[in-house]
């Protein structure tokens, strides 16, 4: 432990001394030079790479927290203990993560002061009080965790319980403490305070202002959702590998339901991630409409269409799970006939979406198509169609979800048969509105279009909410056909999660590259030029390469640190209980 | 155990490949640092418009929107069968030539906006000095016209180009001037703004501002213009630059601040 305590520490530890020594050598008036050089791979590359893997590792042990609460809470409000273990073996594997999270951190804090000194002096001189607290903070944080598991079977009792899960919530609160501070300082770098003056003088910048910028909370909140995303998907993949290790059934079995709760939770929280994206847009047009348009249309057009593919192998490989899951499931043969109607609705949608339209052509290209647009993809690739496209299969999705959901289980109340039809009716009803307003859109001017899109989005959450209230209801007390078989899954379906993990991650990559990037050759934008031999920001090609090789080194240290874990403890099995056998938890 | 770990680490290697290689295969755009141009001695039309062009496709940042047609006019490409901007860029404004238009449409672009388009564009000195700007006309002239661009031009725009300011890091110019009408002028707050009979009616008109607006109310319009927008205006939240922070000394602001409230 004491190992651990220190490699934890370590980040937080090398900050505080680095904040100390910058403020030591702006006293003393030693001069600073701009930047540093790393050598073979260039000095923005390096510190992409440490910034992109500490992220993904924060994102892990910040996602994860928030389960292990919530089955926790399951274990114990409930009265199911496999949630309980469940919830301690999601924070085994947080023990060791967070260690290499703080690693990561330290890395990345050394790279920024030896590599862009100049840029290091003015963030840390605008924040170093908040960044004092974040230390603070993460010295909370690694003590709240360490007590939290440590003390789970000493308190697993009655009040001393409920204590427990007390430090669950507080961990979280830490944690989500530690990532607003921390992306107070990065959103700064996108959406400086207005008032800022040209010249960095840092002095004249308020921190509240400075944190409380443009794009702080959209960003806070992007990727709080994206966090849970995450951590499930990870927690997924781990458990298809013991699925796929597992000496017997009992924990063949056990594997299997965490993989499924851990997709379930990233698929789940996918849906909804859109919607904070669309916020985060939002507000990023309203600080810079150029910003806006660098990052929509400018030279980061095409990298729409890589997320658009991603995200279609995400709905596939998502749906594809949960298919082959109803496979183990009594009662599910008669919703298995829909899938390929469901799969082929998912393949139209995902290449509908990934047609280009609006992209950068130079004078070669233009003259090729004949136009600015392409004279047969520049109808069907207008945002009315990818709209449409896109809600189809979120509700095709949550469809899939539904099936499963619904497929060993005979509802009893008298209503049964009436809130069927009305499900129905409201899947029918959305889905008419959203072709209706993908259709119209192709007659009405582009600012009218754009406002379909809200009653495109409002329909199909409106369905996801009321039929999800009508089935819990429906089922309540439900008869059972059967229990779920756990562990009878393909290996098939088990590959499915490690596609998923690695193209959720490779995502995350993206995205990080697309929010960092249309800063273009600005540390902070409008306000400190980048003026470093690396300051133009690279094409698409050379990025994804910088992204694959950030997804391999945490795949293979996340890999290398599971390993690690299951040396230390084996998790205890609980056997599955009658009572979540019935309801199909 | 070995073949399902080879498995695994095939398809972690295989949707990593995949990825990488349809990223690569797309077309490659980088974002560039728009270099500084500077001219010596006779600098031929072909070498304007060469530096033109490699601003007008990278650092200069004009394909984000020129390049689609959507959000503002193609400028590569035939217009209403009046072909490129070269071509049609003399009958854009009547008595205004095709140089003249251009440095227009990029310098005050509210000044003439084309039918069917908002006025989204950007003063285009925050961005590229005037050096650059002349390379660039000569780039659009050529693309269907004839490029007219002098090295007169080009050298006046080096000569006061040392005469002027840059606000460090952030490629702004500085005026000297503390009388407020000129200073209205000189940072283009008529191209959107009305007063009297001079300038544009995109934003708020400026007449009257005094009876409207509180003294901190104005100040705070000019250096933070999307804090509160004014009624009615609301659709073009994020147009006004909101970089007069660096642009103005404190002396200016306050004569602005000044004038603008005894505009009752």
């Amino acid at each position: 432990m004491s190992r651990r305590l220190t490699a934890a520490s370590l980040g937080a530890v090398a900050l505080g001394l680095l904040l100390a020594q910058s403020g030591f050598a702006q006293e003393a008036g030693i001069a600073t030079r701009e930047y540093g050089d790393f050598p073979y791979i260039g000095s923005r590359v390096a510190v992409w790479i440490a910034a992109q893997v500490h992220l993904m590792f924060a994102a892990f042990v910040l996602g994860v927290p928030m389960f292990a609460m919530v089955a926790e809470a399951i274990g114990i409000f409930g009265g199911d203990e496999r949630y309980d273990r469940l919830a301690k073996e999601f924070t085994r594997l947080l023990l060791i993560a967070y260690s290499a999270t703080a690693i990561w951190g330290a890395v990345l804090l050394f790279f920024l002061t030896t590599l862009y000194p100049r840029f290091w002096a003015h963030l840390s001189e605008i924040f170093e009080v908040s960044m004092w607290i974040y230390v603070g903070l993460f010295f909370l944080e690694s003590f709240t965790l360490y007590l939290y598991y440590y003390g789970w079977d000493r308190w697993k009792k009655g009040t001393a319980k409920y204590a427990h899960w007390g430090l669950a919530i507080l961990l979280n609160v830490w944690g989500t403490a530690v990532m607003f501070i921390a992306d107070s300082w990065l959103s700064y770098m996108m959406s400086p305070p207005e008032v800022i003056a040209a010249d960095p003088s840092p002095g004249v910048v308020q921190l509240w202002s400075a944190i409380n910028n443009a794009t702080w909370m959209p960003i806070n909140i992007h990727r709080f959702i994206a966090n849970i995303v995450f951590g499930g998907s990870v927690v997924a993949a781990y458990a298809a590998y013991r699925f796929l290790a597992a000496k017997s059934d009992e924990e063949r079995a056990h594997y299997d339901w965490m993989g499924y709760v851990g997709n379930f939770i990233a698929i789940g929280a996918l849906i909804i991630l859109p919607f904070a994206g669309y916020y985060l847009g939002r507000e990023i047009y309203e600080y810079n409409q150029q910003m806006g348009i660098t990052m929509m249309g400018g030279f980061m057009s095409w990298l729409w269409i890589i997320q658009a593919f991603l995200i279609g192998v995400l709905f596939l490989a998502g749906n594809y799970y949960l298919w082959v899951g109803m496979t183990r499931i009594p009662g599910a043969e008669r919703f298995l006939p829909y899938t390929k109607w469901m799969l082929v609705v998912l393949v139209i949608g995902v290449i509908v979406w990934a047609t280009p339209h609006t992209m950068i052509a130079n004078r070669a290209e233009l003259e090729a198509m004949g136009g600015s647009h392409h004279p047969f993809l520049g109808v069907l690739g207008v945002m009315s169609a990818k709209n449409t496209a896109v809600n189809l299969m979120i509700l095709t999705t949550f469809l899939s979800f539904l099936m499963y959901r619904r497929a060993n289980k005979q509802p009893v109340v008298k209503w049964a048969k009436t809130g069927t039809i009305v499900q129905a009716a409201l899947f029918t009803l959305s889905a008419v509105i959203v072709l209706f307003y993908g259709v119209y859109g192709y007659f009405v001017t582009a600012i009218v279009r754009i406002g379909f899109s809200v009653y495109q989005v409002l329909a199909v959450l409106a369905t996801i909410i009321t039929v999800m209230v009508l089935d819990v209801l429906m089922l309540r007390g439900a008869e059972s056909r059967g229990a779920i078989r756990w562990g009878n899954m393909p290996a098939r379906s088990q590959y499915a999660l490690f596609v998923l993990v690695v193209t959720f991650t490779w995502l995350m990559g993206l995205m990080g590259f697309a929010r960092s990037g249309i800063r273009q050759h600005w540390h902070v934008w409008e306000v400190m030029r980048d003026t470093s031999q690396w300051a133009a920001t690279p094409a698409l090609g050379p990025a994804a390469q910088v992204i694959s090789a950030c997804v391999l080194i945490f795949l293979v240290l996340i890999a290398f640190i599971f390993w690690l874990g299951g040396l230390v403890e084996k998790p205890q099995l609980v056997p599955e209980q009658p009572a979540a056998e019935a309801s199909g938890k | 155990m070995w073949a399902t770990n080879l498995k695994i680490l095939g398809i972690v290697l295989g949707t990593l490949a995949l990825y990488t290689l349809i990223a690569n295969g797309i077309p490659q755009v980088e974002s560039e640092v728009p270099q500084e141009l500077s001219f010596t001695g006779e600098v031929s039309a072909a070498e304007l418009v060469a530096a033109g062009e490699e601003l007008y496709a990278g650092a200069g940042g004009c394909t984000a929107c020129h390049g689609l047609g959507t959000r503002a006019p193609n400028l590569l490409i035939d217009a209403g069968g009046q072909g490129a901007i070269g071509a049609r860029c003399g009958q854009r404004v009547e008595g205004e030539s095709c140089k003249e238009y251009l440095y227009q449409s990029m310098t005050e672009p509210s000044a003439f906006v084309v039918e069917g388009f908002q006025p989204i564009m950007p003063d285009i000195r925050r961005t590229l000095s005037e050096v650059q700007i002349w390379a660039m006309i000569a780039y659009l002239q050529s693309l269907g016209g004839e490029v007219t661009v002098t090295v007169g031009d080009v050298a006046t725009a080096q000569s006061a180009g040392e005469g002027e300011t840059a606000a460090a890091g952030s490629g702004v110019t500085i005026v000297a001037t503390t009388d407020p009408l000129e200073l209205l002028r000189e940072m283009q707050c008529l191209a959107c703004h009305m007063l009297g009979d001079e300038g544009a009616q995109v934003g708020p008109p400026l007449a009257g501002v005094g009876g409207r607006l509180t003294a901190d109310q104005i100040r705070e319009s000019i250096l933070d213009p999307n804090a509160v927008l004014a009624g009615g205006y609301e659709q073009f939240g994020g147009m006004m630059p909101a970089n007069f922070g660096q642009r103005l000394t404190a002396e200016q602001l306050e004569v602005i601040v000044s004038y603008l409230g005894s505009q009752q």
